[in-house]
């Protein structure tokens, strides 16, 4: 954990040690039991209702509803796309810079706040609510365009074609890399290790993006897979056919994400990430097992089994059915998609009360980012606000989000078993695939219950 | 009667159910109350000896706005750190130190021995 406390607390920082679970100043109560008790209840009868209520023939894909023409114009022009990817290559420049130049005291610098909390946190929220944002802003893309023309290889292609069969396993491994370096590696929580990860991360995917062209980011940058994973929930999407920002349905977006191998990785490095990061704060864990990289790494290790045992369980009968539908690439590849609200509510769950509280904790820092007295901001004297949100409000979120992510996930996969199969079949699918949701969001429940 | 693949799944989610609360139910070492002393002040006695906290790290609860008293003695120089409300006091060889203080923001936050990373214990404050 790191501290939160004013810049010039008087008291002369040792090196900060970093405890068991990631990164952070506090931990959430475990929540009320009856408020637990009543979001268990609420995903089994989500999950019933959705099998006797909703709709039992393919859903007809909507098109959406076309943003009006100017917002539309704004929204896409490129100079405005340019200047945003521009200011977070400053942002990510500057982190970078913080890190590697500013004070080691990782209670004082603002580059492992920046990217835990700020970037890994933030994009959440950021993607529910605009789309795939990381997509838009991703600063190697722009790095790329620029080393792509220095060394006089097309941007678009590349120097070899990306085979099909990669799909997203690259993307799985970065996020699968991210989540062992943020929730088990000892020194996370230096802002060195922070600045050396980011610039590790971004030269091997600017290398990989010169090597196989900018498609590379669309498979392969798990933080773009990321974002467009939870951004195919937002209320904002693009047609299909023209590309036209449009107002749109969640489970038409989730139905749109492209299908390739190694989504269903993407998926589990995910949950699984974020579940051994809420099974470490268990106060059964803690008393169980010592912190250490080797418990870490195990502990998510078997965060990623577990998550995957449960979906492939989901997904047996989908994986032995023929799919239908004409183009109906099906298996259990298909249902993938499926599974990003029960990630997004995940990701609620558990920072939510992080980005509310420690994400404060930027804006102090940012007004001494190298640790030379300054005053930049006027918020240098400032400590974390505890009281901006209550421990109620933080539990409703929690669940909230939770039974949410169900209900949403719950229609998705319905969704697209009605598409991908006939009628009959499409039914038997739904139960393992909801008793394997049910598991993951009881089991979600029970995380922030038992925390 | 689990022929019928509605009643397969009920029978599954309901076992699910039942693992998972009992599971809950057993979730962990239940928190401590520290003793309270005659003015309403809740005391932390902590113990570091030999490289860990006597008895293993403890969650103590406390309600919010109690004046709080954390005693640490530690048989090595380290500093203790209260983590989220960022009190911190050095302790020298051998003896002990004190932070006091009103838990007056909820959550859960760590008691440590900043030097050597040795959790001490947790404090939860609802």
């Amino acid at each position: 954990m790191l501290v939160a406390g004013p810049a010039n607390s008087g008291v002369a920082p040792q090196c900060c040690t970093v405890l068991a679970h990631g990164i952070g100043t506090r931990s959430d109560l475990p929540v009320p039991v009856g408020l637990a008790a009543a979001a268990a209840a609420a995903t089994l009868v989500i999950s019933f209702a959705v099998l006797a209520v909703l709709w039992r023939s393919p859903r007809r894909r909507g098109t959406g509803r076309p943003l009006p023409a100017g917002l539309a114009a704004v929204l896409d022009a490129a100079p405005l796309r340019l200047g945003l990817q521009l200011l977070t290559l400053a942002a990510a420049v500057a982190v970078v810079t913080v890190g590697l130049a500013g004070p080691p005291d990782p209670a004082r610098n603002l580059a492992p706040w920046a990217f835990y909390v700020t970037f890994w946190v933030g994009i959440v929220p950021a993607s529910l609510l605009l789309g795939p944002v990381w997509r838009v802003l991703n600063p190697l893309r722009l790095l790329h365009r620029a080393v792509a023309a220095m060394l006089r290889i097309d941007p678009g292609a590349g120097v070899r074609e990306l085979p099909e069969k990669i799909g997203y396993w690259p993307a799985a491994v970065s996020l699968a890399v991210f989540g062992w370096f943020e929730l088990a590696f000892p020194a996370r929580a230096q802002p060195v290790s922070v600045a050396v990860f980011l610039l590790a991360y971004a030269g091997v995917h600017l290398a990989a993006a010169t090597v196989f062209g900018r498609r590379w980011f669309d498979r392969g940058d798990g933080f773009e897979v990321y974002s467009v994973l939870v951004g195919a929930l937002a209320p904002l999407g693009r047609r299909a056919g023209d590309g036209r920002l449009v107002l749109r349905n969640p489970l038409d977006g989730l139905a749109a994400v492209p299908l390739a191998p190694g989504l269903v990785g993407v998926v589990v490095a995910l949950l699984g990430a974020t579940a051994y990061d809420g099974l470490s704060r268990t106060q059964l864990w803690n008393a169980l097992v010592p912190p250490g990289l080797a418990t870490g790494t195990g502990g998510l290790l078997l965060a990623f089994v577990l998550v995957g045992v449960v979906f492939g369980l989901g997904t047996f009968t989908v994986a032995s059915t023929r799919p239908s539908a004409a183009g109906g690439a099906g298996g259990p590849v298909a249902f993938a998609p499926t599974l990003a609200p029960i990630a997004a509510g995940y990701a609620i769950a558990h920072y939510f009360s992080l980005l509310v509280f420690d994400g404060q904790q930027v804006g102090i820092l940012a007004s001494d980012p190298l640790g030379t007295g300054a005053d930049l901001l006027g918020t240098a004297g400032r400590t974390i606000d505890y009281t901006v949100v209550g421990t109620t409000t933080i539990a409703l979120v929690q669940l909230g989000g939770i039974v949410l992510g169900h209900l949403v996930a719950a229609a998705s996969a319905h969704d697209q078993a009605y598409r991908l199969f006939p009628r009959r079949v499409a039914l038997r699918t739904q139960y393992p695939m909801l008793a394997a949701m049910v598991t993951l969001t009881i089991g979600a429940v029970g995380l922030v219950f038992a925390a | 009667m689990f022929r019928r693949p509605e009643s397969r799944l009920a029978g599954l989610v309901a076992a699910l159910v039942l693992a998972l609360a009992g599971c809950a139910a057993a979730a962990g070492p239940a928190t401590v109350a520290p003793a309270v002393a005659a003015d309403g002040t809740h005391r932390i006695d902590l113990a570091f000896a030999d490289g860990a906290v006597s008895g293993g790290p403890a969650r103590y609860a406390v309600a919010v706005g109690s004046p709080v008293e954390v005693v640490v003695a530690s048989d090595v120089a380290d500093e203790v750190h209260l983590h989220g409300y960022d009190r911190s006091s050095f302790v020298t060889a051998g003896a002990t130190t004190t932070l006091r203080f009103v838990a007056d923001v909820p959550g859960v936050f760590e008691i440590e021995l900043e030097q050597r990373g040795a959790r001490l214990a947790q404090l939860e404050v609802s």
